[in-house]
């Protein structure tokens, strides 16, 4: 469902992601972890179509990102860490525009209970400037939820969720893969990782240090076996350690 | 060293460091050189200066000037002091005011950090004024002018210390500074006195020359000069025109500066609860001036109460343009246009005999003020990839070509304003049509009234896409969204920015208006229909060239990368 293949990203000489290469089908959800400045945001931001890969093919639902972006586009969502919303449409404009982006049939239907699920059905006609950062998430939440996406990308998700939104997103990540779509989690908070994925993907200064299930990584480092998450993740991220995907 | 003072000191090094590096890139120092040489122009070169300057000096304007320096603090008595003089950033209020400093302390630094901005102002009138009227020498007037700015910017900061203090204390606030009030009653019942008693000589004044001769009359005469006596103490060593006239107004001058600074350092006001409430309000006219959105600003965010439904079949390009009208609804403000209007409705009494006659009166204003929206139409409303360029990772990651949003954005401000100028040509034409005298035969009339929306939507659309080609290309030449830049390279940049639009619109109308008066004078027809196939036919090859171009910026900006942008 979501493939990239010998993914790289330059910026000048800088090396931002070097020639990873993975694939999420339907139903599996992918834990994309690393320190800060491992080239997470960029991956997603390629994967997205936002900015283009230096060399490398992405795939979404069959459509190539490069030769078929519309249709590759219309396959998956793209929720970012920060809000990215527009001053002038309120909430629920948010979500006729992106209906009709998306050309989601049966907005009517949809949408109030879209804004039941997310709790802003009292703040339906308020601008993004009215709301909180949780209230602002969630319409970004709901505005990549809206159309059904069978390729799901989230870039810290939970930030600036209450516990309840909290819980709730979790079981909307759960219930999406579910139901078949493939999921890309890009996360610092690692029980939130081990929770919810069923493969990681470890970037360590742009380069894939690991890449599979628990069981095939510990597989494929022996020593780190019987270690925590935590442990196995600042292992695989320390600056000592040469790996490649499991 | 003080806190503070190093808290100043380094923000203005690291801000003089920030721009010099800036200047370092050829586009930053070519813009530079054209903002100071245009700077220059105004400052040094223009031939009139001297004629300027010794009008601005005389006792005419001087006692508008006094007059008007009364009206603006009076302003802020009976409208509302303008709160953002006591306004912080977010980050010295949530450092400063959580440190342990006293309120003294954080009204000092705020009197000093407006030093600045007062020395600047008395730096370039000292320029303005150097040559006017008999000798005074400049670093005189600079003290006089620096006086009278400090003064005013410690009144604007004492007025609103002054209603924070009656808004957190209510009566008690009140009686607390009851003489502030009841001196600035007193001031303003004696000028309106002198303007009651004399308004036969301001109504019955032959023209506006003689009611501004009669107006200054009448404010440096009893009892009004009695009123504007305080005021005219501080303007006096800046209007002085001799070292003798300068050495008696000074000392006057400086106790009041004295007395005001006494005033607003002892003034018992909420300092940090209005402080704070400031700095929130200028954080968002700081955000509605760099979007463009108002000159003033509303008070509070419009709501989105209303809306225009979308359906969610059809082509997807058309919701960026729904978002896009649903923004110029909800930002555009009136007032921007209150300018060019006031522009167009003189011009048209200009040329129909003061008004005299109403219909050519109304004609011609409506068709001054539709040209007036073609030219500058662009800059006043930017509902297009000038805002939406920022949000560039959102609009990528849509399931919509590039071609497609560039068209839809540049649709988004050519529609409404090709409609507002069609809007005001039909209006000039109905008006024509009950005039007495009308400047067209009807047949012209008619020819022009024709090709008008042609000419409109070809124009804007044109007009914006260039606008938008220059943010998609060259974005750190434009101002985009809420980025905004200031100094004397922005300044420049703005110069450029505008001769290359012209520049780009006058190359791309070369083809369209030769081809269109060749074809249309191969006709052999009137001139009124002449006219008419040239604008058509020039108009159809402008839209297609633009659609060309909409097509290349669309190829552009999907290579675009938010990090460019």
């Amino acid at each position: 469902m979501i493939s990239a293949a010998n993914l790289t990203k330059l910026y000048g000489d800088f090396t931002a992601v070097r020639g990873i290469s993975f694939h999420v089908s339907p139903g599996e959800i992918l834990g994309l972890v690393g320190p800060n400045g491992a080239g997470k945001t960029t991956t997603l931001r390629c994967l997205a179509g936002i900015i283009s890969p230096t060399s490398g093919k992405i795939a979404v639902g069959g459509h190539d990102m490069h030769d078929d972006p519309i249709e590759a586009k219309r396959a998956l969502a793209f929720i970012p860490d920060e809000p990215h919303l527009f001053d002038y449409l309120s909430v629920e404009e948010h979500l006729r525009f992106i209906a009709r982006l998306y050309g989601v049939p049966d907005v009517d239907r949809r949408l109030p209970e879209m804004l039941n699920e997310l709790e802003l059905s009292d703040k339906r006609q308020s601008l993004p400037g009215e709301l909180s950062r949780g209230m602002r998430q969630k319409l970004a939440i709901a505005c990549g939820l809206l159309h059904d996406p069978s390729a799901l990308l989230l870039d810290e998700p939970l930030t600036g969720l209450d516990p309840a939104g909290i819980r709730r997103m979790r079981e909307t990540i759960v219930a999406r893969a579910e139901r078949g779509t493939a999921v890309i989690l890009s996360s610092h908070l690692l029980n939130l990782v081990e929770e919810l994925c069923t493969k990681l993907l470890v970037l360590r200064q742009g380069a894939c240090v690991a890449f599979g299930t628990m069981d095939e990584i510990i597989a494929a480092h022996p020593e780190l076996a019987g270690l925590s998450l935590e442990d196995v993740f600042l292992s695989l991220t320390s600056e000592g350690m040469e790996g490649a995907g499991a | 060293m003080n806190a503070l003072i190093y808290l100043t000191w380094t923000s203005a090094r690291n801000r003089f460091i920030t721009a010099f590096r800036r200047v370092q890139s050829p586009r930053y120092a070519a813009a530079l050189l054209v903002g100071g040489v245009y700077i220059w122009s105004l400052l040094f070169r223009s031939p009139n200066r001297g004629a300027a300057a010794s009008f601005l000096l005389g006792r005419p304007s001087e006692a508008l000037i006094t007059l008007l320096m009364v009206l603006t603090l009076a302003g802020s008595w009976v409208f509302g002091a303008d709160v953002t003089a006591l306004a912080f950033t977010q980050a010295e209020v949530s450092m400063l005011f959580a440190a342990p400093l006293s309120r003294l302390q954080l009204v000092g630094l705020k009197l000093f950090r407006a030093q600045v901005a007062v020395l600047i102002n008395a730096l370039i009138w000292v320029f303005v004024l150097r040559r006017g009227g008999p000798y005074l020498p400049s670093p005189l007037r600079a003290f006089g002018l620096w006086i009278m700015f400090s003064t005013l910017n410690l009144h604007r900061l004492g007025a609103a210390l002054v209603q924070s203090s009656w808004r957190q204390h209510g009566r008690v606030g009140v009686r607390k500074n009851r003489w502030s009030i009841a001196i600035f009653a007193a001031i303003g019942v004696l000028i309106l006195e002198g303007l009651v008693i004399n308004r036969d000589r301001l109504i019955h004044a032959g023209g506006i020359g003689e009611f501004f001769t009669n107006l200054s009359d009448i404010l440096l005469s009893s009892p009004s000069v009695v009123g504007l006596w305080p005021f005219h103490l501080v303007v006096a060593p800046t209007f002085a025109k001799t070292i003798p006239d300068w050495e008696r107004a000074i000392l006057p001058a400086m106790l009041m500066l004295m007395l005001h600074s006494w005033w607003v350092l002892r003034t018992d006001a909420a300092f940090e609860d209005a402080a704070i409430e400031a700095s929130a309000e200028r954080a968002r006219r700081i955000e509605a001036i760099r979007s463009r959105r108002a000159w003033g600003v509303p008070s509070k965010p419009r709501k989105a109460s209303s809306t225009f439904r979308l359906s969610s079949a059809g082509h997807p390009a058309i919701a960026i343009l729904w978002k896009n009208m649903l923004c110029l609804r909800r930002t555009v403000q009136l007032r921007l246009f209150v300018g060019p209007l006031a522009m167009a409705v003189a011009f048209g009494a200009a040329v129909s005999s003061a008004g005299g006659d109403v219909a050519a009166f109304i004609s011609t204003s409506a068709v001054t003020f539709a040209g007036i929206l073609l030219v500058f139409g662009s800059r006043l409303i930017r509902n297009d990839l000038r805002h939406d360029m920022l949000h560039l990772p959102l609009l990528k990651a849509l399931p919509v070509s590039s071609g497609d949003i560039v068209m839809a954005e540049v649709a988004s401000s050519a529609l409404p304003m090709a409609a507002a100028q069609i809007a005001f040509v039909v209006i000039a034409y109905v008006a024509i049509l009950m005039s007495t005298r009308s400047p067209f035969d009807p047949r012209m009339r008619d020819a022009l009234l024709v090709s008008a929306p042609f000419a409109a939507l070809s124009l804007n659309a044109a007009l914006i896409t260039i606008q938008n080609g220059m943010a998609v290309l060259f974005p750190a030449w434009m101002r985009l969204g809420t980025g905004v830049s200031t100094g004397v390279e922005a300044l420049g940049q703005n110069v450029l920015g505008m001769v290359a639009h012209f520049f780009t619109l006058g190359i791309a109308m070369l083809v369209p208006l030769l081809v269109g008066w060749i074809s249309a004078s191969a006709l052999h027809q009137s001139r009124p229909v002449t006219i008419a196939v040239a604008t058509i036919v020039a108009a159809v090859l402008l839209s297609a060239e633009t659609y060309a171009a909409i097509r290349f910026l669309g190829r552009a900006l999907g290579r675009v990368e938010p990090l460019q942008a």
